[in-house]
C-alpha cells in the first residue's frame, strides 16, 4: 500500500510537470474559446474546454467554408464588374 | 405500562386497609377457574419436572396459559380483587426476590453459559410457582409455604407473576456480561421490587408484565423481553431480551435440550390445558415479529453480539470505503478517457498534427484555432472587402503594384482573383452553380462601385476594417504578385506562422481552384489570363 502510493508519488511527480504545463495549456486554450472564454477558469474542465475547442474548431472550419464560398461566389460574379472596375482602375 | 401504575397504587393504598387473608373470600368463582388451571398447571409441573426433556411440544402451550390466566387475575384486580391481588404480589415479590437470588447464585456459576443460566433461571421460576414438587432452595421452600397458603388461587398469579421474575432474575447475569448498561437496569428493578415490602411495587412489576404478557400472550422470557423492551428500548436491554427470545422461539421449534428444559418447566403449568395449542403458531409469529424490533434495539447494544454486528459494520464501512476509492478511481479513469477522447478527436481536427504528445497536440491545436480565428475573421472582413476593394485598391495601388511593374489594371485583374483561391482551399469543391442566388445581391453593387464605398466602411468597424485591409493587402499582395507557381515561395508578408504551415496545403487548392475556374468560367478565366500575359 505504502509501496505503491509511494510510487504513485512519483509517477505523479514527473507527471506533474506536463500536468502543469497541459493546465497552462488548457487555460490558454480555453481563453481562444468565446463559449467559456467568460467563465472563471477553476470551474471548467479539461474535458469540457477539449469538447469546446472541438466544436470551436468545427464551427471555424464551417464558417471558413462558408466565406470562402461567399467569397469565391462573389468573386465569381465581379465578371462583369471587371470591365468597370479597371475601367475605374484605368481612369485614375 | 405505565397507566398501570395508578391502579396499583390504589391498590396499595387498600392494602393498607384490608389484611392479606381477606383476600380470598370475593374470588371464589375466578378461585375455581383457577384451581382448574392450577390443578392442571400443578399436573404439568410435576411432569415437567420429571419429564423435562420431553416436553418441548407443550411449551408454546404453556404461555397460551399463562396468558389466558392473566386476564382472569385481571378481572378480579380490575373489581375488587386489590386485596388478593396485594397478597398474590406480596407472596409473588417474596418468591421474585428469590428468583432474583436464585438467578445471582446462578449467574456467578461459571459453567453456566447464556442461555443455560436463563433456562435455569425460568426452570427455577417456574419450578418455584408450581411450588413443592420442586421445592428446591430454602428461598424456594419459602416460596412453597407461600404457595401453600394460597395453593389454589395464587398459582396462576403466580405463574402468571413468577413470570415477571425471570426478566429481574436475567438481570443479574447482564450485569455480569455487561457490567455498566445494565447494572442501573436490574438496580431499579431490583430496588423496586425489594425496597417496597408492601405489594405495590411489586404489584407494579406484576401489572407491567402481566400487560405485557396479556398483549403478548409470551412465556415469561418473551414477558421479561417485551418488557424489557417497553421500559428499557433506549437501553441495552433489547440484547437479552433478544437472546431470551431468541431462545424461546428455537425452544418452541424444539431446539436444544437445555432451552426446551427451560419451556417445558416454566409453562409446564399449562400443559394439561388443551386449549392453548392451536394459539401456538400465534405466539410464534408474534415472537418472530418481535425479533427484529429485538435487533433493532441491539445496535445500541454493547453486548458482544452487537460487537459482532459492529465488527460486521466497521467491516461494511470500510468496504464502503474501499468501494468508495474504486468509485472515485472509475470516475477518475473516466474522466482521463473523456479527455483522451477529446484530444483524438482535437487531434483528427487539427491537420497535420502528428503529435503523441498531450501539450504538443494542445499547442498545435491553440495555434490551429488561433490561425482559424484569424482566417475567419480575414475572411469575414474579405467578404466585406470585396466591394470596398476597389477604393481600397486604389490607395494601396502604388504599395501593392510596387514591385509588379506591370499594368494597374493587370493587377487589379490578378488581385481580384488570387485572393478568391486561397479561400476555396477550404472548400475545395465550392459549387459554383449556386453563385447565381447567393451573388444576387452583390451583381448590382458591383455594377456601381462608387455606391459601395460608404456602405462598407459602416458594416464593419474600423480598427477591424483596417486590420482587414491590412491582410487582405497583404494577400493580395503575395498571391496577386506571385504566379500560382511561384506561390512556394515563403511570405514574408505573413506574419501568422500557420499560414506558413498552411502554405504547401494552399498551393494545391489554389491549382484546383484555379482549374475549376477555368472549367466553369473559361470566359473569365481567359479573359483574365490574358492580362496576366501581358
Amino acid at each position: 500500500m505504502s509501496s505503491r502510493r509511494s510510487r504513485s508519488r512519483q509517477t505523479s511527480s514527473s507527471r506533474n510537470i506536463t500536468d502543469d504545463q497541459i493546465h497552462d495549456l488548457v487555460s490558454k486554450l480555453q481563453q481562444l474559446l468565446p463559449e467559456i472564454r467568460n467563465r472563471s477558469s477553476d470551474k471548467v474542465s479539461a474535458s469540457r474546454v477539449l469538447q469546446e475547442t472541438c466544436n470551436y474548431i468545427r464551427n471555424l472550419n464551417r464558417e471558413v467554408d462558408d466565406l470562402s464560398e461567399r467569397l469565391s461566389e462573389l468573386l465569381a460574379t465581379t465578371d462583369t464588374a471587371q470591365a468597370a472596375i479597371i475601367r475605374n482602375l484605368l481612369m485614375q | 405500562m405505565n397507566y398501570h401504575v395508578p391502579d396499583f397504587d390504589i391498590q396499595m393504598d387498600d392494602e393498607d386497609e384490608y389484611p392479606i387473608h381477606h383476600s380470598k373470600k370475593p374470588f371464589t368463582q375466578q378461585d375455581d377457574e383457577i384451581m382448574e388451571l392450577l390443578w392442571q398447571n400443578g399436573q404439568v409441573v410435576m411432569q415437567s419436572q420429571n419429564h423435562r426433556q420431553f416436553r418441548k411440544p407443550l411449551a408454546p402451550a404453556t404461555t397460551t396459559t399463562a396468558s389466558r390466566v392473566i386476564p382472569e387475575h385481571r378481572e378480579i384486580r380490575s373489581t375488587d380483587a386489590d386485596n388478593y391481588m396485594n397478597q398474590h404480589l406480596f407472596m409473588q415479590e417474596d418468591e421474585m426476590a428469590s428468583w432474583l437470588f436464585d438467578s445471582m447464585n446462578e449467574v456467578e456459576d461459571p459453567p453456566f453459559n447464556r442461555h443455560d443460566f436463563s433456562s435455569e433461571t425460568i426452570f427455577h421460576s417456574s419450578a418455584g410457582s408450581a411450588g413443592q414438587k420442586h421445592g428446591g432452595g430454602v428461598i424456594q421452600a419459602q416460596a412453597t409455604v407461600r404457595e401453600s397458603e394460597f395453593v389454589r388461587q395464587s398459582r396462576p398469579a403466580v405463574v402468571a407473576a413468577s413470570r415477571p421474575p425471570i426478566h429481574p432474575a436475567r438481570k443479574p447475569e447482564m450485569v455480569v456480561n455487561r457490567t455498566h448498561n445494565f447494572t442501573h437496569f436490574t438496580n431499579t428493578n431490583q430496588s423496586n421490587t425489594r425496597s417496597e415490602p408492601g405489594a405495590s411495587s411489586s404489584s407494579m412489576i406484576a401489572a407491567g408484565r402481566e400487560s405485557t404478557v396479556v398483549d403478548s400472550c409470551d412465556t415469561p422470557i418473551m414477558t421479561a423481553k417485551t418488557y424489557a423492551a417497553s421500559r428499557l428500548s433506549e437501553t441495552v436491554r433489547s440484547a437479552t431480551a433478544e437472546t431470551g427470545c431468541v431462545s424461546v422461539s428455537t425452544t418452541g421449534k424444539a431446539a436444544t435440550t437445555t432451552l426446551d428444559m427451560t419451556v417445558t418447566s416454566s409453562p409446564g403449568c399449562s400443559s394439561g390445558s388443551a386449549e392453548p395449542v392451536h394459539r401456538e403458531p400465534e405466539l410464534d409469529r408474534k415472537r418472530k415479529g418481535r425479533e427484529p424490533e429485538e435487533s433493532e434495539f441491539q445496535s445500541e447494544d454493547v453486548d458482544f453480539e452487537c460487537r459482532e454486528e459492529k465488527k460486521q459494520h466497521r467491516g461494511s464501512t470500510s468496504a464502503k470505503r474501499s468501494r468508495a476509492a474504486e468509485v472515485h478511481n472509475l470516475s477518475e479513469r473516466k474522466r482521463r478517457d473523456r479527455i483522451n477522447e477529446k484530444m483524438k478527436a482535437l487531434q483528427e481536427l487539427i491537420p497535420r498534427c502528428n503529435k503523441s504528445d498531450k501539450a504538443s497536440m494542445l499547442d498545435e491545436a491553440i495555434e490551429y484555432l488561433k490561425s482559424l480565428q484569424l482566417q475567419v475573421q480575414m475572411m469575414s472582413m474579405g467578404c466585406g472587402m470585396v466591394p470596398m476593394m476597389f477604393p481600397g485598391i486604389q490607395q494601396f495601388m502604388p504599395a501593392m503594384g510596387m514591385g509588379m511593374g506591370m499594368g494597374l489594371g493587370m493587377e487589379m485583374g490578378m488581385g481580384m482573383n488570387r485572393p478568391v483561391m486561397p479561400f476555396p482551399n477550404m472548400l475545395p469543391n465550392s459549387p459554383l452553380q449556386t453563385a447565381a442566388t447567393v451573388a444576387g445581391p452583390f451583381g448590382p453593387r458591383f455594377a456601381m462601385p462608387p455606391f459601395h464605398v460608404p456602405h462598407v466602411p459602416a458594416a464593419a468597424p474600423d480598427s477591424s476594417r483596417m486590420q482587414a485591409e491590412n491582410q487582405s493587402d497583404n494577400h493580395l499582395n503575395s498571391l496577386g504578385a506571385l504566379p500560382p507557381d511561384q506561390s512556394r515561395i515563403p511570405n514574408p508578408n505573413f506574419a501568422d506562422p500557420y499560414q506558413q504551415y498552411l502554405g504547401p496545403h494552399q498551393v494545391q487548392q489554389l491549382m484546383q481552384a484555379m482549374n475549376q475556374q477555368n472549367v466553369n468560367r473559361p470566359g473569365t478565366s481567359g479573359s483574365q489570363e490574358n492580362p496576366e500575359k501581358h
